[in-house]
């Protein structure tokens, strides 16, 4: 059988690409005053929470989506997004964690930000455990969808709570309502640079994983398809006197 | 550690932990279509 979907290549083309050059601004913008060198590691570690806020929100769009209208695709869309956020969650911690200990110190401390967002990893770590909970295309969609659009009220909170609370971690660095902290224009290309570019890679990780949702679609279409009775099982008898 | 080897290390696990996250789309991509491919 000819294989449905068709291999895209543009996507890795576009990922590659925005890999280098996050990664040559990075290292060609200045030291900070403060940070030092250590400020680079802010290249990596804001537009990976950029993305798992924007995946996360897209997870939110898709549910309400297949609520409203009960397409898969949504759902499809949905289920692509929230994996891609968990994964630039975990990175975002992970990232923060090697920050911290090289600036605070400590790796992990119990703030309003950090611990947030790792209830948020957790909470979308079990949407995706949710969906593995049955076959039933249509059941796993709706389930997935509630916690989908529930999770979501997330967002806002894990990303004011530097400005709610009291908390180690610094203020946003661009997203906040007396305008951007950094003052150096190289530093600013190289953050927003760094935010686009991951927001490309974003968009290029949607395309092979909703790709790769398909093909599971199809194969287990195919298996559906093609299986045979067993034992026990209710065997349709052809009728009799018919020519074939 | 100094703080280039901070940075490093940061990168270093950012782009390994991407690169196998976006590597296990494409080998799970590349069984799928092999598979389905079987199946017929």
């Amino acid at each position: 059988m000819k294989v449905q979907t068709r291999v895209r290549t543009w996507p890795w083309v576009a990922i590659a690409f925005s890999l280098v050059v996050a990664l040559a601004l990075s290292l060609v913008s200045p030291r900070d005053d403060v940070q030092g060198e250590l400020v680079r590691i802010m290249y990596l570690h804001v537009p990976a929470a950029w993305l798992a806020y924007v995946a996360f929100f897209i997870t939110f769009l898709g549910s309400v989506a297949y609520l409203l209208t009960k397409h898969l695709r949504w759902d499809r869309l949905a289920a692509a997004s929230a994996e891609i956020g968990v994964f630039f969650t975990g990175l975002t911690l992970v990232l923060g964690m090697i920050w911290g200990k090289s600036t605070w110190g400590i790796p992990w401390t119990w703030d309003a930000r950090l611990t947030l967002t790792a209830i948020m990893f957790f909470v979308y770590l079990g949407y995706l455990a949710l969906r593995r909970t049955t076959d039933d295309q249509v059941l796993r969609a709706s389930r997935a969808a509630v916690l989908g659009v529930l999770g979501a009220v997330q967002i806002p909170l894990v990303h004011f709570s530097v400005v709610w609370w009291r908390t180690l971690h610094q203020p946003p660095s661009i997203l906040r309502p007396d305008g951007p902290a950094i003052q150096d224009p190289l530093m600013m290309v190289t953050l927003v640079t760094g935010v686009v570019a991951f927001t490309v890679i974003y968009a290029s990780l949607m395309v092979k994983r909703i790709e790769l949702l398909h093909l599971e679609e199809q194969l287990a279409e195919i298996e559906r398809s093609t299986e045979r009775p067993v034992a026990g099982e209710a065997v349709v008898v052809p009728e009799l006197g018919r020519n074939p | 550690m100094t703080e280039w080897g901070w940075v490093a290390f940061a990168y270093v696990v950012g782009y390994v932990s991407f690169l196998l996250y976006a590597g296990s789309i494409a080998w799970r991509s590349h069984k799928l279509r092999r598979a389905i491919e079987r199946a017929e």
